[in-house]
């Protein structure tokens, strides 16, 4: 699908391509702060370094003065680095300062961008957490101790699994394998991923592929026979008992109840613990009085029978 | 040349030319691949969100991830059945019906060589499905349930909404899937509040007035299903193709034009004309029998049986009169089998192989109905005065006509 960028998306990426005066193309020497994120190989790869203008009494308080970018990627990401620079250099923030800008300010920057395009936007701001990091350790500032959570990448290399959030496929592995995640629901609620639009759960490649690779699934469907388990709860009635005891409670309890009211019901099948039934005579048909029973004839069996029963009421 | 007569539009239906105008830029400089990245794929791209977006409206205004546009409903009800199976490899019981289509019947059946177990609920004499029949064949293992919302033989319709409710409150695990071919257009389908028990629907286009070679699966947010054609990023990886843009445009305006009307309206107009000619000609004629007649059907179907003479004749003289319609009988169909749907519902070989089915649309008119009426007896009274199976004297069987 042609991607949809915004004109201030397109005017930066025909400026830096163009090298008009005022970018910020290029590698600084001996620069201050150098961070990278990404690799040629997953098809973006940005190197970002900054100079300071020291303050030599207090390295915390050095302002950021130069930024410039080395990208390899797409337009989105060209002029997502370049965002990054003018936000950098317009601001004169310190670099402790500038670690508070999020992905979602080069975004708004940019006056938005697609969503598959999302990620070119969290690579900058990783390349400038890595090279701010860089910079703390060249100056010897102590960034934990200012209580800055000097994290990992939490965005990994590698194919996106999950378009909607932006999750690549060995952050997903590290994840389920860390938090022992074993189905696609558990790991929509630890990391969000198949959240959204849902697509990615069952598609090649996907997050059943990704949790089958890594639990060691058999999807063959050979020697499986451990559907519908049965829980080995001892002192279960077996199905003739069963049976027997719904028959009885139909008799001597909820037939001459039903009666009253001109109504009767009438058992189709019994399957586990589902009694399938069909309500006749004066409740059929009025959808108010058929939930009421459905809900009081199945009170009364698991009251009499077995606490595990439940009613399916079948229409006429 | 004779005008036409088009009585057959449950096998296909003319292309509307509203249908046509916006297939044809798609067909001429609109030719980009949506996928590429220049503006001029923009518009293609578009297109295909948009029709997306219409889709989903149409049924019930579900999120356009859900739905996944396809080659026809037969590939559709390829992927909901292979597709379930290969997501849910800890499940191996199917359950369908004796009179589905055969892109059901077929796939089931080759899920059966694969190592499935498929239980076929069968229906009685009316067409109706046996529901007790049903509850029994759920099982714990069961994975699929694949059952159609309305019959393209009889137009029988199956209580959907029923069906779903029952199979996901005995287990929320087993998936259904309805192929909704003949019903979509004509009948109230919406995901989100009478089919929310269903998981999966298949339509085509052709069966509503866009050209053939396009289909849809609604595949709900989350349901185990794998693709059934790999090998591209389109509809989100879940079917590999470049997009069908002006098959895919067509079926989006088709669907519009169908919800767009009052289908109510519609439904009244065309019930009106196919009930005027069942009843004429059950009037007019002596052994015939309305397949189905006592159950719900779609508006536009009249399946009759006429007792002792075969439907081939039928069709053949019918044609003479430029009127096109089909036939359940052995001769009409390519691989000389029967009707299974009539065989299912036991309608006696008498009558079966002179089966006739009349499907309207909404271009059918009352003076099409009126030329159908006015021949028709014709036709059968002239094909009965051959059979040996006829006692012209007392227009009515002769004595040794049930020998089966």
């Amino acid at each position: 699908m042609a991607w949809e960028y915004s004109e201030k998306t397109k005017q930066l990426f025909m400026d830096a391509v163009h090298g008009k005066p005022g970018t910020h193309m290029g590698e600084i020497e001996d620069a201050d702060g150098l961070g990278e994120h990404g690799s040629i190989a997953c098809g973006d790869a940005l190197k970002f370094t900054f100079k300071v203008k020291r303050n030599d009494e207090d390295p915390t308080k050095d302002i950021i003065t130069e930024a410039r970018y080395l990208t390899f990627g797409c337009t989105s990401a060209i002029a997502a680095s370049e965002a990054l620079c003018i936000i950098i250099e317009q601001k004169k923030y310190t670099p402790i300062e500038a670690l508070a800008i999020t992905n979602s300010d080069i975004v708004d920057y940019l006056e938005g961008l697609p969503k598959q395009k999302i990620h070119c936007s969290v690579m900058g701001a990783e390349a400038l957490d890595a090279a701010i990091f860089d910079w703390a350790k060249k100056r010897g500032v102590d960034l934990t101790a200012l209580g800055v959570d000097v994290h990992e990448d939490e965005v990994d290399d590698g194919r996106i699994v999950c378009d909607c959030f932006s999750m690549t496929e060995p952050y997903i592995r590290r994840k389920v394998k860390e938090l022992e995640l074993k189905t696609i629901p558990e790991i929509t609620d630890a990391i969000k991923a198949g959240g959204a639009c849902m697509a990615c759960h069952h598609k090649p490649g996907g997050l059943q592929d990704i949790l089958d690779d890594i639990w060691h699934n058999d999807v063959s469907g050979h020697g499986v026979d451990d559907a519908g388990d049965v829980s080995g709860e001892p002192e279960q009635l077996s199905p003739y008992q069963l049976g027997k005891g719904v028959e009885r409670s139909m008799e001597e309890y909820i037939r001459p109840m039903l009666q009253q009211d001109g109504g009767g019901i009438e058992i189709i099948d019994i399957k586990d613990t589902i009694v399938y039934v069909r309500l006749v005579g004066a409740c059929a048909g009025c959808a108010g009085a058929e939930i009421t029973l459905k809900n009081l004839v199945e009170n009364t069996l698991k009251e009499r029978v077995d606490e595990r029963i439940r009613v399916i009421s079948v229409g006429a | 040349m004779k005008k036409i007569i088009y009585l057959d539009n449950n096998a296909t239906t003319l292309v509307a030319p509203e249908v046509f105008e916006v297939m044809k830029p798609f067909l001429t400089d609109q030719y980009f691949n949506p996928g590429a990245m220049y503006d001029q794929a923009r518009n293609p791209a578009h297109a295909v969100s948009d029709a997306r977006k219409s889709v989903a409206d149409c049924l019930g205004g579900v999120d356009p991830n859900e739905v996944i546009f396809t080659g026809s409903a037969s590939e559709s009800n390829n992927m909901a059945i292979f597709g379930s199976i290969s997501a849910n490899p800890k499940r191996r019981h199917i359950i369908t019906t004796t009179v589905e289509h055969p892109s059901v019947t077929e796939v089931c059946k080759e899920a059966e060589r694969c190592g499935c177990e498929v239980t076929f609920v069968g229906v009685d004499k009316q067409g109706k499905l046996n529901v007790t029949e049903f509850i029994k064949a759920l099982r714990p293992d069961t994975l699929l349930v694949s059952i159609m919302h309305a019959n393209n033989e009889t137009g029988v319709i199956f209580p959907i909404e029923e069906l779903a409710r029952l199979t996901k409150e005995t287990d929320r695990c087993i998936l259904f899937h309805t192929d909704a071919t003949q019903a979509m257009g004509k009948l109230e389908i919406d995901m989100t509040d009478n089919f929310s028990n269903v998981d999966m629907l298949s339509f085509s286009g052709h069966k509503l007035h866009a050209p053939k070679g396009v289909g849809a699966l609604y595949l709900r947010k989350g349901t185990a299903c794998r693709p059934l054609i790999y090998g591209g990023h389109q509809e989100r990886g879940r079917r590999a193709g470049t997009e069908n843009v002006c098959h895919i445009v067509a079926l989006a305006k088709a669907c519009e034009m169908a919800m767009a009307g009052d289908m109510q309206q519609e439904y009244k107009q065309i019930v009106s004309i196919r009930d005027r000619l069942q009843v004429a000609l059950m009037d007019r004629i002596p052994y015939i029998q309305v397949n189905g007649l006592d159950q719900p059907r779609l508006p536009n179907t009249l399946n009759i049986a006429c007792q002792f003479i075969e439907g081939e004749g039928i069709l053949y003289q019918l044609n003479e009169y430029g009127i096109c319609a089909s036939s359940g009988s052995a001769c009409t169909s390519g691989s000389l089998d029967a009707s299974h749907v009539l065989s299912a519902m036991d309608v006696p070989f008498t009558a079966m192989h002179g089966s006739v089915r009349f499907s309207l649309s909404r271009y059918t008119t009352e003076e099409e109905i009126d030329t159908l009426i006015d021949v028709f007896p014709g036709i059968v009274k002239s094909l009965r005065r051959l059979s040996p199976y006829w006692d012209v004297a007392k227009d009515g069987p002769r004595e040794n006509a049930d020998i089966k």
